[in-house]
Parts: structure tokens; sequence; C-alpha cells
């Protein structure tokens, strides 16, 4: 692995090439993809892998869908079928076989050469509106296992021979899925995708000569590791462990789901291990993680602390050691343990103590716990539209935060949860009300609730809304508000989410955070985000900063001068001396 | 006589149309503090070729059209007048949400961004209008008029307005409008309803609000763009270009100064389409335009110029969106400034970082000390030394080689030239992984297209980008070097009228939709008649902004006759949509319904009788040189033909390898290529294939 054996040019050209092969595929998807999950949420993804299932290229994705899991997929799509042939085509859901959850549909194409030889494996993902489960939520939560669930589960189901779809299996489908012509639509989408990854793969072979593609994914991995061991080499030796919890819901323990995640750096063998041995078992609920989501959220974790320029390929992961356990709640399940919400609630209890952990080991590095998901802001809505008479139910993306603070800067308000990234679109309250019979009365920042610190976690985000005709049913499984995103460093928690009723006359109540609430004209749903957690201490923030949160009227003066220890003039001016002199005390 | 000017970031260029329809071509810097001294300099230097006074020429003018980047150089430097937010009660953060996402989703280092208006300068307006148009809570006008007190002690320069759903009830919007007149009359406020009628409130207060903010400094700069132009003895029209690939009369685009955030760069496809089609029959092209830091991609699709609602001012994500219809411009940093360096696992990058025009690549001396692109096309004998910009500036070859060995060649272990050729190399698959984006987004297959190479340095990797693509044939037209203002000479006056009003084509109504297009009609007919008075001939065209039901993005489909009697009109609606879904998307659902959420009309005069126009040959030094060395990858270094891009006679076969210069450009013809000179003055290169 010296530089003088790398060819840098191409590597340059063709790394290039591979990454614009898969945006192309991310692009084709995200262009022509029906569900709404799909389209706003931007729950979808696209890579290649080598012929030796190794992760090459991924076009830019859900941060939780990707760094591992396709390898896995692409591994038993080759063990379940001896005789793969050009024109192939898997469709591969199935969490015990390394797809995240049974929701990511995934199209998988071997890429075959002409004289037979499998080069390469592209991949498309995307995650249904609905997958056939028993309920009508593809996050079944409270699901006891897999047949509670209730969703087929395609464990590389050849879909494609000769480039023509195999209808048994598109009828087996349209007859459990509610949304048939979504998925049908959802389906062409990713088929088209992945054509057009396995087209522009095969002329590239052509062009360059398959022998010198082989050689580059060697020296593109060796390149992608080189800069990995760099990177770690600069990082300080340590070890530390943190907590999160997962707030209760029905088949749970009743104080939560703890997932401890222990972290040691090692400079020396240029090495990060993630260790997530010391967990609970199985549960019986949907909140399990598939070994993908384990494996991917650990290294989400990783990844969120470090040099974000580094490539993130099976080259740069051999330096990233993810120790799981067979059945635990985030190791590798048995069927029929059901992981039917792995990408989101206890993975991001899995990513937000590996960070925070690494933020523990060394100021400058790691992140703090970004905030739980799924409030009512991100509620899923139903009813009948008196206007038309039609049934209509439709997951809104209202209000969501949750970042948190990092070493380098404040947080990304809008991050969704840690596992999404901020990738996740907002709604337009325009095209919501349009859409459905809702009004939305307002949608604003809430003063005083930002993750206090040196750099400042999230705020959370009010959101109030109703049905405008006939009666509607809001849906929620908001984790956030018993278990509040940590600071780290001496960085202050992020705010928990709360949720009310408000009734016509004005009453608030407040509601769990598990429920479906039905609202009739003129009451309303109250949706408070969970915020980030801070970095660093807040007497460490620079009172510049804090004097312009107080001038957008984020932060009031009372919060500023007790938790920032900023103190102002008449004018409203930052008053320099009182200020140092505040902090100072305070610090001792 | 007419003027065409465009002030890019660099240079201004000027192209001169004297009445026989003969073209000439000038260029001077760009003067950042005041750049109406740099378009008056052109005009000064077009006076001296003229051998006349510059009253003179400008007297002989009838038209001067300019495209100006100042409106976007104003907002991305900060130097925009302080502009408050009216927004609906209980939604005043709509600036500060936008539509979420995020690019990079690892990086950590960069913070949310501040919304395009602070907060603090933000005004909730109690009153809501519902999406049928109905009020649910009245305006209430005395809060507003305590608003306004408090805008006057703010002392804010402007003023944007966007409530909830004044696309289908401006009522309450009009109304602020006149309490703003009123109570604030001398500062110039922006309704949201009346300048972007479009769904999605994010991007309405946008779009009003970047109009608002460049109200008081673009009247300022029409007004003295006007009156420097009349004071020097221009008495004809002026036109300003669009970010719609059309022009507008100055004194209306400083009513609405938005229309100005992509003039200049909208001219490219203009010209384009034009070369496209005289010099290869071709109706769809990849239009790029060449900077010193900048690569600008466009697009023509069957004629048309692509648009889209999705500008960004700034990164994706990170920046604001201008929600406003414009040409689609795909910009990456990469040019004959970008910087080529190798990081700590040996592989080589070009850019993004740039030098610039100051201090420049190395070869200039003007303090420049990385290794640019620029430089490697002269260590490889591409750009002659002595002839750079017809030998205006003399390049100094030892700098290039010495940045070159340092920066590339010693780390990477290569000679000088493979260094070099390395550079182009990396710097030409980035431009073309910009045009793969572009295309994919908009459905245009690149190998059913000609690539028009504009920009002086477009020539020097336009064969290995046409090659990369498929494209038919590279195009370098003889007015490449200002694309931009070649377009603006070509251009019409244009205006895009917009409603929104939600119906689908299973419950269509008949009635709302027609009564609507006959408003739309009305608009368009008034515009003919006053700002397109004179014009040869003026077009209206109807667009449905449509979806599949499920969809949350709509696509714009043309409605070939703007009245609906029956459920045919209706069928031949959906057949076309159907059809636009397959061509841009790769897929269609013939058995769905569609549902239709806004109409458009666009209206266009063509104010000129010519369609191109042939430069005139300019003087400039001799050649000298017949044949120099150039080097090719694989191949090394090659003796090559050198010729004059003007010299050369219509239809003669320049076959690679062969450099083609002239003051302006360097195209370079690599081995397998050949290229022909054709009737419009343009160079078409076969592109042929590589020997490697």
């Amino acid at each position: 692995m010296n530089n003088e054996s790398v060819d840098g040019v191409k590597l340059a050209l063709l790394s290039n090439r591979f990454e614009g092969i898969s945006r192309k595929m991310g692009n084709t998807l995200m262009r022509t993809g029906r569900s709404g999950v799909l389209n706003i949420a931007r729950d979808f993804s696209c890579c290649i892998l080598t012929g030796k299932h190794e992760l090459l290229a991924v076009a830019e994705s859900l941060p939780i869908h990707v760094l591992s899991g396709p390898d896995i997929m692409a591994e038993s799509m080759i063990s379940f079928h001896s005789d793969i042939r050009r024109g192939d085509a898997f469709l591969h859901n199935s969490p015990y076989h390394g797809c995240s959850h049974p929701a990511d549909h995934t199209i998988l194409v071997p890429v075959i050469d002409d004289d037979g030889i499998h080069r390469y494996t592209v991949a498309a993902k995307a995650h249904q509106a609905d997958i056939g489960n028993s309920i009508p939520t593809t996050y079944h939560g409270t699901a006891r296992d897999v047949y509670e669930e209730g969703a087929l589960i395609f464990p590389a189901t050849k879909v494609q021979e000769n480039y023509e779809t195999n209808m048994d299996i598109v009828r087996m489908c349209r007859m459990r899925i509610r949304v048939p012509d979504q998925w049908w639509g959802d389906f062409l989408a990713m088929i088209g995708a992945a054509r057009i990854g396995e087209r522009e793969i095969l002329e590239l072979g052509n062009e360059v000569g398959w022998d010198n593609l082989e050689k580059f994914n060697e020296e593109w991995f060796n390149y992608s590791e080189q800069r990995m061991v760099t990177a770690i080499r600069n990082l300080p030796q340590g070890k530390a462990s943190c907590r999160s919890t997962h707030d209760p819901i029905p088949g749970t323990p009743e104080e939560g789901i703890t997932i401890k995640s222990s972290v040691t750096i090692d400079p020396k063998a240029a090495e990060i291990t993630v260790d997530l041995l010391d967990n609970p078992d199985a549960l019986p609920c949907g909140l399990n993680l598939s070994e993908a989501c384990s494996r991917t959220a650990a290294m989400v974790g990783v990844f969120n602390s470090i040099d974000h320029s580094l490539p993130k390929n099976a080259g740069s992961f051999r330096r990233i050691k993810v120790l799981l356990k067979n059945n635990a709640v985030c190791g590798i399940p048995s069927h029929p343990t059901s992981c039917s919400a792995a990408t989101t609630n206890v993975a991001d209890r899995v990513t937000n103590p590996t960070q925070s952990a690494i933020a523990e080991i060394a100021d400058g590095l790691g992140l703090a716990e970004c905030g739980g998901i799924f409030t009512p802001g991100l509620g899923v809505i139903s009813g009948i539209d008196p206007s038309n008479g039609k049934p209509y139910v439709n997951q809104i993306m209202l209000a969501f935060t949750g970042g948190a603070g990092g070493p380098e800067a404040d947080c990304w308000q809008t991050i969704c949860h840690v596992g999404n990234g901020g990738l996740c679109y907002y709604d337009s309250i325009e095209l919501d009300e349009l859409r459905h019979p809702l009004y939305v009365h307002s949608r604003e920042f809430i003063k005083d609730t930002e993750g206090a610190g040196r750099y400042c976690g999230a705020r959370s985000a009010y959101s109030e809304y109703g049905p405008i005709r006939g009666k509607m049913d809001v849906a929620y499984i908001s984790d956030g508000s018993k278990n509040s995103a940590k600071g780290v460093r001496g960085g202050l928690h992020g705010t928990p989410s709360q949720h009310y009723k408000i009734s016509r006359n004005g009453d608030r109540v407040e509601l769990t955070n598990v429920g479906v609430v039905s609202l009739e004209v003129g009451e309303r749903i109250v949706s408070m985000t969970t915020g980030g957690g801070g970095y660093g201490k807040p007497i460490e923030r620079s009172p510049e900063m804090v004097l312009h949160d107080v001038n957008e009227n984020y932060v009031s003066m009372k919060r500023a001068e007790e938790v920032y220890k900023v103190v102002f003039d008449e004018l409203g001016s930052i008053d320099v001396s009182a200020t140092e002199e505040l902090r100072s005390t305070s610090a001792t | 006589m007419r003027f065409a000017v465009d002030t890019g970031g660099t240079f201004t260029d000027l192209i001169v149309e004297e009445d026989d329809g003969k073209l000439r071509m000038f260029k001077a810097a760009t003067t950042p503090d005041d750049p109406i001294r740099g378009l008056m300099n052109t005009l000064e230097s077009a006076a001296l070729e003229y051998k006349i006074d510059l009253g003179e020429l400008l007297s002989k003018g009838d038209l001067f059209i300019h495209g100006t980047t100042h409106a976007i150089n104003a907002i991305v430097t900060g130097n925009t007048a302080k502009t408050a937010f009216l927004s609906t009660e209980g939604h005043r953060d709509i600036l500060v949400f936008r539509e979420g996402g995020r690019m990079e989703p690892f990086n950590f280092t960069v913070p949310f961004p501040e919304p395009y208006l602070p907060r603090a300068l933000t005004f909730e307006v109690p009153g809501r209008i519902l999406a049928d148009g109905s009020e649910m809570t009245p305006l209430d006008e005395e809060k507003v008029i305590q608003i306004i007190d408090l805008l006057k002690e703010e002392q804010v320069e402007s003023v944007a307005v966007c409530l909830l759903w004044s696309i289908v009830n401006s009522d309450h919007e009009l109304r602020v409008g006149e309490l703003l007149q009123k109570h604030l009359p001398d500062i110039p406020f922006t309704l949201s309803h009346a300048l972007n009628p479009s769904l999605r409130e994010y991007r309405r207060a946008s779009s009003a609000a970047i109009d608002a903010s460049l109200k008081p400094l673009m009247s300022e700069y029409m007004n003295n763009l006007n009156g420097r132009l009349r004071g020097a003895g221009f008495k004809g029209r002026v036109l300003i270009v669009t970010s719609q690939a059309g022009v507008m009369d100055a004194e209306d685009i400083a009513d609405s100064p938005i229309h100005l955030i992509n003039s200049g760069p909208s001219m490219a496809p203009v010209s384009g389409r034009y070369f496209a089609k005289v010099d290869e029959e071709f109706d769809s092209a990849v239009v790029t335009d060449t900077g010193g830091t900048t690569y600008d991609v466009s697009l023509v699709r069957k004629g048309g110029i692509p648009w889209t609602r999705e500008t960004w001012i700034g990164e994706p994500y990170r920046g604001h969106m201008t929600g406003f219809p414009s040409v689609e411009v795909k910009s990456i940093g990469a040019g004959g400034g970008s910087i080529a360096w190798v990081d700590e696992g040996g592989m080589l990058h070009v850019g993004p970082q740039s030098a610039g025009a100051v201090p420049g690549p190395a070869c200039y001396r003007q303090g420049g000390e990385k290794a640019t692109v620029t430089d490697a096309s002269l260590v490889l004998g591409h750009i002659d030394p002595v002839f750079f910009l017809g030998g205006e500036m003399e390049l100094d070859l030892n700098s290039s080689k010495k940045v070159i060995l340092e920066d590339v060649a010693n780390p990477m272990g290569l000679t000088l030239e493979e260094a070099s050729a390395a550079i182009i190399s990396v710097a030409t698959e980035n431009m073309v992984q910009a045009i793969v984006d572009i295309t994919v987004n908009q459905g245009i297959d690149p190998r059913e297209t000609v690539l028009i190479g504009g920009g002086g340095a477009a020539g020097l990797n336009a064969v290995a980008i046409a090659r990369r693509l498929g494209c038919y044939r590279a195009i370098i037209p003889e007015v490449g070097a200002a694309l931009s203002a070649a377009g603006a000479m070509m251009s019409e006056l244009t205006y895009q009228f917009r409603r929104t009003h939600f119906t689908t084509s299973e419950g269509f109504d008949y009635q709302g939709v027609n009564h609507l297009l006959e408003n739309l009609r009305h608009s368009c007919n008034e515009f003919i008649e006053n700002t397109g008075k004179g014009a040869i001939e003026s077009k209206v065209e109807y667009f449905a902004e449509a979806r599949y039901p499920e969809q949350v993005w709509e696509i714009e489909v043309p409605i070939s006759s703007p009245n609906f009697e029956n459920i045919n009109d209706i069928n031949k609606l959906v057949n076309e949509f159907h059809k636009t879904h397959e061509d841009l998307f790769a897929i269609n659902d013939p058995e769905s319904g569609i549902e239709i959420v806004g109409w458009t009309a666009s209206v266009k005069c063509r104010i000129r009788d010519k369609e191109g126009g042939s430069l005139v040959s300019v003087n400039s030094q001799d050649m000298i040189e017949k044949e120099r060395e150039a080097y090719f990858v694989n191949q090394g270094f090659l003796m090559s033909q050198v010729k004059r891009f003007e010299s050369l006679e219509l239809g003669e076969a320049v076959v690679g390898p062969a450099i083609i210069e002239s003051p302006f450009t360097t195209v370079v013809i690599d081995p397998g290529a050949k290229a022909y000179r054709k009737v419009s003055g343009s160079l078409s290169i076969d592109p042929g294939v590589s020997y490697e």
C-alpha cells in the first residue's frame, strides 16, 4: 500500500466514473419513484458492489441504508442461485439475509460480462408505502414476531429472467400490498435504475477492459483503506462507553431499551472497534435490528465522528470492527424475530452512543446525540374526505428537527433522525392542505429549546394541525419524550418531545408517546419535536453566537444569561467584561 | 445597429451587429466596483475599431441588449437591501425551514443555513385563507398598521409579503400592499402572488424575499445604465436579459429584479439552439460555457430550452431556492483556473478550488503558484504562449512547468507531460459528470445531441468531452467566446403568466379552467400590444403543470388548444402528459388519471428579422507557425498543424492532430478527429474515436 504503486490518475478517473453511475441510478430512481416516502423522505439508495460482494460506490443515500447490508444481500443472491445469467434480477427484503428491514424492497442485478463472468452487482433499494403488513404501517413497532408483522419476505427471489418479469410474483404482491399501483410504480423505477447501472457498467467494462476494472477495484479499496489508516493514526488512543435508551412502548421492558456502545480507537493498529456485545436479547416487538442495520448504525456513528471526506466503501470499512452478538436486539437476529422498524428507533440508539463515545474520547471528535423520531409532526393521517367520500392515508412530513451539535459547528436543525442524515424533505403546508382535508394552524421553532452547548443541538419545532372537514385519525410512535438527546463534553440535553390534543374549547390534554388520536373538526393535535444535544459547555459558546440567537428571537436574554453566562447592556450589546467575569466565576 | 453586452464574472463581452447583419466581437475586463464602466469600456473599444467617437457609434444603435451578473453578485456578497418579511401568523419560519433536505449526510462541519431574510425582521400577519380560497380568519388591519410602524422604526428599505394561499385568494396580500403603499409610500415591496403565483409557500416566499431585497439596488442600476447610455448618445431601446432566456425592458425589470438571477448564462442555450440547427440540423444540444472558474451546462431539448423552478443560489439545501422559473443551468467549479492537487492517498484532483482571474494560473505570472488546467494546456503545447488572447498576454511556460512538476508530476511519479495530460483528463471527466447529471434530470441522451462549446477555453477539451459522451459533433461557434452575448442578440421579448387552479382529469372544472385560460390569453395580448409593439411576429404557448395522483412534483405539459370543450380535449392533455412523462423519466402509467395544479401562458415577440450572423474578421498579427508539437495521451508529442480559425475555407477538413487558433480561442483537434468550417462560421468537429 505505498503510493508509488497507485495509479492516481486511473483512480481519479474510474472512481469518478463509478460514482457517476451510482449517481445516475439514484437520480433515475428519485425522478421515477411514485410513493411519497421515496420522493419526500428520500428513503432510497443505490450502490455498486464488486463480484466479490464488496461495496464499491454509493450514490448519496440515506446513511442507514447502505454502509453494510448490500454486501450480505449480494452474497445471499449468489448462495441461493448457483447459475446466474445476464438479464436476471432479484427482489430482496429479508432482514435475515442482509436487507435493512422488510419495508426496503431492493432490486439486485448481477452484471455479467460477455463471457458469462459475474463482475459486479448493482442494487436499488426503496422504502415502500406498504408491504402487506398485518396493519397499515411499514413500521410495525409492536409486532411480536415476523408473523404478526405480516410482511411478505423475499430472500433474493428471482423476479426477472432474460429481462422479463415473473408476473407470478407481481400478482402475489398485488394481492397483498395495500397500494399495489404505487408498489408497482416503485418496482418499475427500481428495475429501471438497476438496469441503467448494469448497462453503464457493461459499457465501461468493454471500454476499459474487465481486468483493468478488477485491478482498479483493489487499488480503490487500498487507497480508501490508506486514507482511513492515515486518519485513524492521527486520532488519540482511547476507549469509552455510552448508553442510550429508547422510550418504552408495548413489547419493551417498562424502562425502555438501553443500548450500550463501547468504542475503542487504536491508532497503532489504525482501527476503530465498536463493541455492541453487552446488549439485551431480541425482544418480542418490531424494534429489533437486522444485521445490516446493527452494523450500519455503528458505522454511521463512526463516520459521523471523523473526517467526512473519507471514502465510504469496503476498503475504508476494513478499519472498522463492529462486534455483534447473535439474537440480540442490536445484533444478528434469527427468524422469526421481527425487525420491522430496524432502520429508525433502536438503530438511532446504536448510532447516538457510538458518536457520543467518540466525543468523550477527545474534544474535537464525535457528535452529540440526535433526537428521536416519529412525533405527530411525522404522523400518519387517515380518514374519509367528505368532499369526495374517498378514504385517505398518508404520512405527513410536517415537522422534525433533532440535529446534534458537533465539534466544529452548530447542528443541522432538520436531521429527522440520525440514520436519515437530514435528507428528508419538509412538506409544503399548501401542498398538504391541498392533498388532504387538513388545516395546519402553525409550524415554527420554539424559543429556548436548543440543546445548549459550545455548539448547539437542534431546537424543538412546534406544529399544530387538525381536520378541516370530517374526522381524522393521527397515528405516531414517538421516541424521545422520556429519553431526550444527550449532550456531550458538558453540552446540555435537547428538549424532549411533547404531544397534546387541543379541544374545541381550547383545553390541552397531554398525549402518550404511542397512539392513534381521533380528531373532529375544530380539534387539533400539537407536536413538539425532540431537539438535539449540545457539544461542549454552554459557557464556551462564543458570545457573538449567543447574541445572534437572541437577536433572532431563538434564545431569551434570560436564558442567555442563565445558561450561556452572557451579559448584555441596556442597548442589547454584549457587556464584554461582565460576561468574562460571570463566565470565570461560573467555570469554578 | 444593435449592441449586446454580457457582463460576466471576469470578462464583459460585446457583440455589435451592423445593419447588414455582420457581427463584431469585443472583450474587456469586468469592473466589479462599477460594472457599467466595464460595459462602457467595451463600447469604447468598438468605437476605436470603427474609428468613430463613442457618441456617433451609440447614436446609430436602435437596440441595446444587456445581460448582467450584478443581481446575483449583490446576493452573494450580501449587498442587498435591508428587507422585512411579512408572513401568515403561526408561520414565521417559512424561510428558515425551507423544504428540508441536505447534501453530504456525513458532513457535520456545515451548520444549518441562515434564512434569506432575518427572523428579527419577520412579522406575523393575523388572517388566514384556506386551500379553497375561503377566508377562515379575517385580516387584522390594525395589526398590519402596527407592523408597518415597526418597519419604519427599523428603517427597512424593502418589504416582501407572502401569505398562505394568496394564490387562490389574493385579497389579504393586496390589502397589505395597499396599507404599505399608504403608510410607507417610499419603500418598495413585493407581493408573492403577483410575482410568482405558484403553489408551495417556501418557493413563493423565497421569490418574493429575493425580489424585494434587490429592488432598491437594481432600480438604481437600471437608472444609472439608462442615464449613462443616453448621456453618451444612445437613443434606442434598452432591453435586459432574463433568467427565462428572454428580454424585458429595463424599466420593467426594475419592478421585478428576480428575473435577473440567471441573466447572462440563460442566453447560452439560445445561441446553442441556433448553431445546433444551422450547423448540423440537430434540435437537441448540450451547451457548455467554460469560464475561468466555472463550467456552465445548459440544454436544448427538441428545440425547447428546459427550465426549472429549483434554481439554487449557493449550494443545494445550503443556499436559497429562488422558486422562480429559470433556464436550467448546472454550474460546477471547473475551468482554466481550476487547481490540480494530489491527496494524501496519491489520487489526483482538479478543482473545485480555482486560482480565478487573480492571481490566475502560474503562467500569468501574477502571483499564481498553483498548477492549473491552463498551465497543463500550455505544457502540452495546446496553447501557444505568444498567441494567448491574440497575443494580448504572453504566458510563461517555465512557470507552468515548475508548478506542475512540484504539485503533480513529482508526487505521482509521472513525467511532466503525463501529469499535464492527467490534469486535462480529470478536468474533462468532472465536466462530463456535470453534463451527465443535468441530462439525466431532463431525460436527454447525450448521444442524440451535439455539443456546443462556448467560452474561450471550450476548444481545449471539447473533442474529449464529445467522445466520452458519444455526441454526434462538437461545435465551436465563431462567437463561442461570447456565447451569451450572441444569444442576447438572437433573443425575443418574453413573459410568462401563471395561475394556480387545482383540478383533475376525472372531475375536470371546464368553466373554471376556460375562464382562467381566457384571462391568460388577455394578459398575453396586452403584452403583445404594449411591450411587443412593432415586433416582427408574436407567439403564445400554453402549458399545464400536472402530475400523477400520488406524485409530489409536477411536470410541464404543452396544451395544443387553450379551450376545453369536452372529454376529447381532456384526453389530449392526458395523453400529452403520459408522453412527456415517458420522455423525461423513461416510464409512464397510461391507465392513471392526472392532477393539474397550475396553468401557464408564455408569450414571445420576435424583434429581429435575421437569425444568426457571421463574424467580421478582425485584424490580428499574421500567422508565423504552421505547425508545432502538441502532446496527446498515449501518443506523446505529435507534430500538429496549426491553423487560423478565421482563415479556414468553407468545407475544408482539418484532420487531427491539429490546433485551430483565433484571438479568442484555441481548439484542439485530437488524432482521429476531423474539423470542418461551416457557413455560419462555426467549426464543427467529428470527434471520431481515440487511438488508445
